[in-house]
Parts: C-alpha cells; sequence; structure tokens
C-alpha cells in the first residue's frame, strides 16, 4: 500500500519541473513581500491585504490596483498554461497553443466591434461578447476541420485562417477608427494593470470550473495521446473527448484574454518546457503548467511593472512576455529535439476542371487584361472612369504602375519563394514568413521608424535590409548543421515572427496617435512604393526565377522527402539549404517593397499545385501566374473600393485568401 | 523628377501671371521647411491638407482648404472651426488618395513628416511642404505658431496672420484671468485623456495643453517624463500623486470607458474625485494647431465657470 502511494508520489515529483515550479514560487513569495513592505513596517500590512483604510491612498492603491494585478497574473498565467497543455495534448503539436486557433483573433474582433459600437448600457456584458467572439471563432475552425481524415492539420490550419481572417478585420475596423481604439491596443498587447476586483471577479470562477473539468478529464487525455487508433480501441469516445477539453480549453482562454488580452506565449512556452524537462501524463503535465504558468507570468509581470513609468510610456505584460518567451521556447527545442511532427501532405484529389494549359491561358489573359484595368479604370464611389487623357495623363498612370507593379511583383516573389519553402519543406501549409527573414526585415523597420524617429523611405529600406542580411547569417549559423534545416527554419522563422509581433504591439501602443500609417504597412500597402524600387525587387525576382527553374529537377527529387532523395546521391541538406536561401531573399526583398505581408506566398502555391501544377518548374510558375493576379485584383480593390479611403493591399488580399480557403474547406466537405 | 517640378512651376506660374499682374514685381515666396526649401513664384490659394492641426490654421488664415483628409472623424474629434462648404476629401490622413488630391489641383500640399516618405508623389502633384507640430520632441505651442507663420507666408497672409495671433494673445490672457478666478484655489490642473478604463494619458510641459497653461499663467499639475507625443500613459496609479490636484479630462471618451472608470474603487478613493475637482471639456483636439489651442483656453475658462462634474 505505501509502496504503491511512493511510487506514485516518486511519479508526481518529477525533479527538474519541481525546481523550476518552486524557484517561481519563491520568486512569487518574495515579490508579494516586496510590494508589501512599507505596509508592514508601519504595520498596516493586513490592513493593506484585507480592510484598506479609506483614507490612505496608498492602501487603497495596493489593495485595489497593486493585489488585483498580482492575482491577475497568477490567475492569467496559470489558466493559459493548462489551456496550452491540454490543447498540444489533444493536438499532439507542441507548438500548439490557444492563440492558433483562431480565439485571439475573435475575442479581439468583438471586443473592437463592442466598443466602437455598444452604448454605455452594455458596458457590463463587455466581457460576455469578448467570450462569444471567442467561442464562435473556434466554432467555426471546428465546423471547418470536423469530419475530415486529417483533422489535425486541418484543425491548425483552419485556425491559421479564421486567425487571418479576423485579423484583417480587426485592423479595418482600427483604420477608420484610430483614435477610439488606443483601449484596444493595450488590451491587444494584454496589459494587467487593474483598478479594482472586477477582472478578477470575472476570470476566477470561470477558470475553476474550466480547471476542475480538464483535469477530470486528464486520465482519458493520456490515452487520447496514445493516437487515436488505440484510444478508440480502449473504448474512449475520441471525438467527444477531444471537443469537450478543446472546449474548455478555449473556454478558459477566452475568459483570460477576454479580460486581461493577449498573453499568448505563456500557453505555448510553459507547457511544452514542462514536457522537456520530463512530463509525459497528461495530468502532471497539467498540474505542473497550472502552477508554473502562474508563478512565470507573475514574476514577469513584476519584472514589467519595474519598467513602467519610464520615459512617459508603458510596457504591456503580454508583449513582454512574448519578448522573454520566443527566444527562451526555442533554445528549448533545439536543445530537446522537439520538432513537430513532419505534416502529412494533404492529398487533394485531382480535380482539374479545366486543363493546365487553358488554365494558364486564362492566368495570363487574365494578368494581361487586369493589368490594363487597373492601370486605365478607376472608381470614383458612384461610377467606373477611363482614364483617356488629360493633361496629367502621364503622371497619373506613373503612379497607378508604380503601384500595380508593385504589387504583382510582390505577389510573383512571395509565391516563387512560398512554392521553394513548400516544395523542400514539404509542407504545404508552409510559406515564406516561416524563415523569418520577412519578419526580421520589417522589425528592423518598425524599431528604426518608431524607436528612433527615421522618417526616409532610403534610410528605413537600408535599415530593413540590414536587419534582413542579420537573420539570414544566424539562420545560417542555425543551420550549419544541415541536418534538420526546414525544422530550424520554422523555429527560427516562430520565434521571430513571435518577436515581431510583440515589438508591434508595443510600438502600437506607444505611437500616439498616428497608429494607422503603421497598421497600414505592417498590412502590406503600395503606397510609398517608387518606380526604382519595383524594379530592383523585379530583377532580383526574375533572376532568382531563372536560377530555381534551372535546378529544377533537384527540386523535384527534394519534394520526395529525404531518405528518397539522399539515397539517390543527392547532398540533400545543401540543396535545402540553397534553395531557403533564395526564398529567403525573395521574401526579404517583398518585405521591403511593400511590408511583411504573408497570405499570398502560402496560398499562390497551394492553388497552383491543387490546380494541377504538379512538376516543379510548373509549380513555380503556375503559382507566380496565380500570385501576380491575386495581388493586382487586392491591390485595384485596395484603391478604389471605398474610394477615397485607400486600404493597404495586404488586408484585402488577405481577405481574398482567407475566403478562397473558406470555400474550398465547406465545398470539400 | 526635379527638372519636371520645375517645369511645372514655370507652367504654373505662366498661367497665372497675366491673371494677377500686381504679382508680377513680386519677389518668389521662399519657405524653409522640413524637407528642404521651396520657392513659390505667387502666394498659394488652393491648399491640400492632410492633418486636422494644418486644416484648421488654414481655415483660421480665411482661406478654404481645397483637399482635406479625414472629414468625418474631423467633426468628431476636432468639431471647430467649421469646415469649408465645398472641397474634395481625400481619404485617410495616414494615405491621402493621391489621385483625388491630383483632382483637386492644389498649388500647394502641406504634409507632415509621418508622410514624407512619400514626398516625391506630393510633390509630383503640386508643391509640397512638410510642417509637424508633433513627434518632433519639441513644445507644441510655439510649433503651432510656427506653422500659422509659415502657411501665412505661403500665402501672403502675413497681416491676417498678425492679426489673429494678437487677439489669440489677448485671448489667452483673459481665458486665463477667467480660469484663475473659478478654479479651486491652490491647485494645479491636471489636465487628462483617458485611453481605456484603466489606462490614463496625462499632458506633459511640451502637449498642446500644457504649453497653453503656461501661455495662459497657469499651474500643469504634471512635469514627468512623456512620449513624443507629449503625455505619459500608465494605470489609474498615475493619479495617485496628482490627488491633490484638479483634474480636467478631455471628450470624446466612450461611454463603456467611462462608467468602468467611475465604477471603480480606486477612482472613488482619489481626493479630486471626493471633493469635486473634476471638470469635463467638450470636444477638443490635443494635438491640432493654433485654433484648437485657442478652443482649449476657452473651454477650459468655461469648464471652470459652470463648475465640476457631478
Amino acid at each position: 500500500m505505501t509502496r504503491a502511494i511512493n511510487s506514485d508520489m516518486n511519479r508526481f515529483f518529477h525533479r527538474g519541473p519541481s525546481i523550476l515550479c518552486i524557484v517561481l514560487a519563491l520568486c512569487s513569495v518574495t515579490i508579494l513581500i516586496k510590494d508589501l513592505w512599507p505596509f508592514l513596517q508601519n504595520g498596516a500590512g493586513m490592513n493593506a491585504l484585507f480592510h484598506p483604510d479609506e483614507t490612505d491612498f496608498d492602501q487603497i492603491l495596493f489593495h485595489f490596483s497593486t493585489l488585483p494585478r498580482i492575482a491577475m497574473a497568477f490567475i492569467c498565467g496559470a489558466g493559459l498554461a493548462l489551456a496550452g497543455a491540454a490543447i498540444q495534448t489533444v493536438l499532439r503539436n507542441p507548438l500548439a497553443s490557444p492563440t492558433t486557433l483562431g480565439v485571439g483573433a475573435g475575442v479581439e474582433f468583438a471586443l473592437t466591434v463592442f466598443l466602437l459600437l455598444a452604448p454605455a448600457a452594455l458596458a457590463p456584458f463587455k466581457e460576455a461578447a469578448a467570450l462569444a467572439g471567442g467561442m464562435i471563432a473556434l466554432g467555426a475552425v471546428y465546423l471547418i476541420a470536423s469530419r475530415r481524415a486529417n483533422a489535425t492539420l486541418w484543425l491548425i490550419l483552419a485556425g491559421m485562417i479564421i486567425n487571418l481572417m479576423l485579423q484583417s478585420g480587426t485592423q479595418i475596423f482600427l483604420l477608420f477608427n484610430e483614435q477610439y481604439l488606443q483601449s484596444v491596443f493595450m488590451w491587444g498587447a494584454g496589459d494587467l494593470a487593474q483598478n479594482g476586483w472586477d477582472s478578477t471577479q470575472f476570470v476566477l470562477p470561470r477558470l475553476l470550473v474550466g480547471v476542475a473539468v480538464v483535469l477530470l478529464l486528464s486520465r482519458p487525455l493520456d490515452l487520447l495521446a496514445l493516437g487515436d487508433d488505440t484510444a478508440s480501441s480502449l473504448g474512449a469516445r475520441v471525438t467527444i473527448l477531444r471537443l469537450l477539453i478543446l472546449g474548455f480549453a478555449v473556454f478558459i482562454t477566452a475568459s483570460v484574454i477576454s479580460a486581461a488580452g493577449l498573453i499568448g506565449f505563456i500557453g505555448l512556452a510553459v507547457p511544452a518546457a514542462l514536457r522537456i524537462a520530463g512530463l509525459t501524463r497528461s495530468r502532471d503535465l497539467m498540474i505542473y503548467s497550472l502552477l508554473t504558468g502562474g508563478f512565470a507570468l507573475l514574476c514577469i509581470d513584476f519584472l514589467v511593472r519595474q519598467m513602467n513609468g519610464l520615459g512617459g510610456d508603458i510596457v504591456p505584460t503580454g508583449a513582454a512576455t512574448a519578448l522573454i518567451g520566443a527566444p527562451f521556447i526555442i533554445l528549448i527545442l533545439r536543445k530537446a529535439r522537439i520538432m513537430p511532427d513532419q505534416q502529412s501532405e494533404d492529398h487533394h484529389p485531382d480535380q482539374q476542371i479545366v486543363s493546365k494549359n487553358v488554365l494558364s491561358l486564362v492566368l495570363v489573359l487574365g494578368l494581361v487584361t487586369g493589368l490594363g484595368l487597373s492601370l486605365f479604370v478607376s472608381f470614383n464611389g458612384h461610377d467606373f472612369v477611363l482614364l483617356t487623357g488629360g493633361e496629367s495623363f502621364h503622371d497619373i498612370l506613373l503612379q497607378r504602375s508604380e503601384r500595380t507593379f508593385a504589387a504583382v511583383i510582390c505577389g510573383a516573389a512571395l509565391a516563387v519563394s512560398g512554392t521553394l519553402i513548400q516544395r523542400v519543406g514539404r509542407n504545404p501549409l508552409a510559406s515564406p514568413e516561416i524563415t523569418g527573414v520577412s519578419s526580421a526585415t520589417a522589425l528592423a523597420m518598425i524599431i528604426a521608424l518608431v524607436f528612433f524617429g527615421f522618417g526616409q523611405r532610403a534610410d528605413l529600406m537600408f535599415v530593413g535590409a540590414v536587419g534582413g542580411i542579420i537573420s539570414l547569417i544566424i539562420l545560417l549559423l542555425l543551420c550549419r548543421k544541415f541536418t534538420h534545416a526546414p525544422h530550424y527554419l520554422l523555429l527560427n522563422g516562430l520565434a521571430l515572427t513571435a518577436i515581431l509581433g510583440a515589438i508591434v504591439r508595443i510600438a502600437l501602443t506607444r505611437s500616439g496617435t498616428q497608429t494607422s500609417m503603421l497598421i497600414s504597412w505592417l498590412a502590406g500597402t503600395t503606397y510609398f512604393t517608387r518606380m526604382d524600387e519595383v524594379l530592383i525587387v523585379a530583377g532580383v525576382t526574375v533572376a532568382l526565377l531563372i536560377v530555381v527553374i534551372a535546378v529544377r529537377r533537384p527540386l523535384e527529387l527534394a519534394s520526395f522527402g529525404n531518405d528518397q532523395a539522399t539515397s539517390l546521391g543527392l547532398g540533400i541538406s545543401g540543396f535545402q539549404f540553397f534553395i531557403m536561401l533564395l526564398a529567403a531573399i525573395l521574401a526579404a526583398s517583398a518585405t521591403l517593397l511593400v511590408g511583411p505581408l504573408s497570405f499570398v506566398g502560402l496560398m499562390a502555391p497551394h492553388l497552383a499545385r491543387i490546380a494541377g501544377y504538379r512538376l516543379a518548374g510548373g509549380h513555380l510558375l503556375g503559382a507566380v501566374l496565380i500570385g501576380a493576379n491575386v495581388m493586382m485584383v487586392a491591390e485595384w480593390m485596395a484603391r478604389n473600393l471605398l474610394y477615397p479611403q485607400q486600404l493597404p493591399t495586404g488586408l484585402i488580399a488577405a481577405l481574398i485568401g482567407t475566403a478562397y480557403f473558406l470555400f474550398l474547406a465547406i465545398r470539400k466537405r | 523628377m526635379i527638372r519636371h517640378l520645375f517645369l511645372r512651376l514655370f507652367v504654373i506660374a505662366g498661367l497665372t501671371a497675366p491673371l494677377t499682374p500686381q504679382m508680377a514685381h513680386a519677389d518668389p515666396i521662399t519657405i524653409e521647411h522640413e524637407h528642404g526649401t521651396l520657392k513659390l513664384d505667387a502666394p498659394a490659394k488652393r491648399i491640400a491638407v492632410t492633418n486636422w492641426a494644418t486644416t484648421e490654421t488654414v481655415i483660421a488664415l480665411g482661406l478654404d482648404p481645397v483637399a482635406i483628409a479625414d472629414p468625418d472623424d474631423y467633426l468628431d474629434w476636432v468639431a471647430k472651426p467649421d469646415l469649408p462648404e465645398n472641397f474634395t476629401d481625400i481619404g485617410l490622413r495616414a494615405a491621402p488618395n493621391m489621385e483625388a488630391l491630383r483632382a483637386a489641383k492644389p498649388d500647394l500640399i502641406v504634409i507632415s513628416k509621418n508622410l514624407e516618405m512619400a514626398y516625391d508623389s506630393f510633390n509630383a502633384i503640386a508643391p509640397t511642404i512638410v510642417l509637424s507640430v508633433y513627434n518632433n520632441n519639441r513644445d507644441a505651442l510655439p510649433e503651432a505658431q510656427k506653422l500659422l507663420e509659415t502657411l501665412a507666408k505661403a500665402t501672403d497672409r502675413q497681416a491676417e496672420a498678425k492679426a489673429w495671433l494678437d487677439d489669440a494673445d489677448v485671448k489667452f490672457a483673459e481665458y486665463g484671468d477667467r480660469v484663475r478666478a473659478a478654479m479651486p484655489p491652490g491647485r494645479a490642473l491636471a489636465i487628462t485623456q483617458f485611453v481605456s478604463e484603466s489606462h490614463i494619458g496625462l499632458y506633459g510641459k511640451s502637449s498642446l495643453p500644457g504649453t497653453v497653461l503656461a501661455k495662459m499663467d497657469l499651474p500643469l499639475a504634471y512635469q514627468g517624463p512623456v512620449n513624443n507625443w507629449g503625455f505619459a500613459k500608465g494605470g489609474v496609479e498615475i493619479l495617485g500623486p496628482r490627488a491633490q490636484d484638479t483634474l480636467v479630462y478631455l471628450n470624446p471618451v466612450p461611454d463603456v470607458i467611462r462608467e468602468k472608470v467611475w465604477a471603480s474603487p480606486v477612482w472613488k478613493i482619489l481626493d479630486f474625485v471626493k471633493n469635486d475637482r473634476v471638470y469635463e471639456l467638450p470636444v477638443v483636439w490635443a494635438y491640432g494647431g493654433m485654433p484648437s489651442a485657442l478652443r482649449f483656453a476657452r473651454l477650459l475658462a468655461e469648464s471652470m465657470e459652470s463648475g465640476p462634474v457631478k
């Protein structure tokens, strides 16, 4: 009896995770004592904790601001880490997190709309609306992904689509109402400032319910972890369990982030770190995640509080968490050799509605006529206007062609980049931004723009190019042992993208009233491009396209996978690296031209492949044609749809892309 | 590009010269701005504006801008002075529509440094100057006055500008006296804007409200560090040290935020809340030009005279 308990205890107390958890807990206690110290000194400690003196502002502040902030930090960290642990176990993907399922974007969109449209009387329902937004987003993701052969893959794809669609929607709202939405920025950056116990009272009961349910289900989760087949043979009702656990994990997440904002990285980093430290059973993982996540966020938030007020601005906790967490998690993942599962090729049945030749012809014709229409036809809010002549005919034409060609070239460059990455990485859902080079380029430009006040485009381009080159060097260093090149690249890109996201959110809260320019540049805009830049990027794109078409045969072999290709006598890793390098250069060039625009690089190769362009050469050309066409249409719509208002081209491209994937997903059910 | 511009200027000068014979002997106007020096052969008449500080300043000079960005939001956030009857809407301030701008046929375009990256595109449409009041670590009110004077020079309305500024000086002094008479005695003024339910922006010395208070010889409560836009941002705790001062908040404030702030325990305990020293200003643009500065001064006097928010 005692031996059984002992072995149970032994299994529960893992050394690594325990030490981590205890250290963080001790830090948390120290923080609490440090914050309480002034009151302990004058003997008002108990008052400050429980019954603040109505006349003493410091006590009131401690009781209604500092204390709830500490409590919220713990609650949020605990909830998010637990939800992350549950989701990672259910999806069997160590890189999954609540935010990958669209919940964050759903809550953000709901909150944005609510702030703009709801009257004061509805104020108490703000959190409820945010919660509903998150749940609806998850529902949509689940509807798309359910009853598919490869549910895990589709869930993440659907989450990504819903994320992008909702973010684009939010950004359009933001662009037109930037003044009102400072609070959305603050929220989006995940700030934990409190001025009462309301938020705590909102989150705590929900968290307790969620935690209770998820922990009750943790035993069946262990069955799930064995894989669908094993689990169902053991009698678990796999689908229902999955749904239940996911649902409650998201319920926790939505409750937390609707009250405290996006603090995304905790849910990803804490469970992953604990798993590496040796936790395998899901119930242990969850209990440890709960505690470790809570203490970790409490400690990070303490550091953040010390930085607030310097230079008149605040550092939002969520963004700081991502900044601290992103490099850390990559380090862990690299050390532990935990790589994401090789995602299986999602085999689309050949659905050649038209022959490839006809399709190519249509695409070329579409591009040519589209360019003509784009240059000569505009919409002024009431009528379509044909540009026929007039005194400034040439100037107007020049400006329109600058922007149109910038969009088309970008579409082409990202399509090539995406095709290369999808082929070499053998992952149909990979896209140029996973190399991290476009994020690094954008990051360098944003830091120069917001924090150092660079205003000249040439300077920014230079800084951006330097950022891109530095990230290429990092990439080189990371991949010098070529064995896992694509995966290292993926992790590298993930980290850089997370850091970019964090810096952007800090920048948005800092830049006072002029946030819309940042938003439009980040979404991808042709507004600031110039002809000479367009020509340079066009030259780079064409040159690299010729190079990759020249090496299309090895590229074909690379798509088969390491073992086959290596056995065929190809130095696959070096070649993979070379191709990734080209892809990264293309992505960086496109970023320099219009900003970190992304969806086209995912969509164009994907669309080209399922349209029947299977061989590498055709795949590349098909993707280029599709990418160019999509960007051309997006560019025209961005300039004319809401005349005289102009939207960033990237937002329209993202909406077109997500609509396409949704259509595809629904039609193929 | 440069040659192109000169050609254009030459054409404009050629077109306008016969219509305005008295200009024939006038010297060209030279304007120093943030992107270099611009020479105008004749005073600008058709001005296009891409931000609200410039919009209201041009209107104050008695000219109607021919192209205005974000005119609808202007009504919500700047309110006064009224926009002219006829103008071209050129869309978002962050990305003015070049074709709409061209169609408005301006003879001078004024942008701030946020749009400087697109300078060449603007300059291809009409001579363009870059003038910024904000985001440059300088005091707002002198910059706003410089904006007014530069625009007056470009439009040959120096006399109007001088009259306007002299009148403003008198009014600033008069509003200052009225505020002093009506404000709670012995307190400094904390000028704030609610950012969210738990965040507050506190205007500092270099901001427009801060420099206007200095001009009116009134005490500003917050003297600490600020960001590029002249304010400090933080949780409600930054109001703690200001609790003995008088709080003035600017509109608009979304209803959702107001409800939450007023209900919070930390807000209720603050001395200026408990002892009725919270004042509200109607809509006024804290990042505007001279007209907004004067409007802020007048609204502050009126708000003090009509008493605190209950």
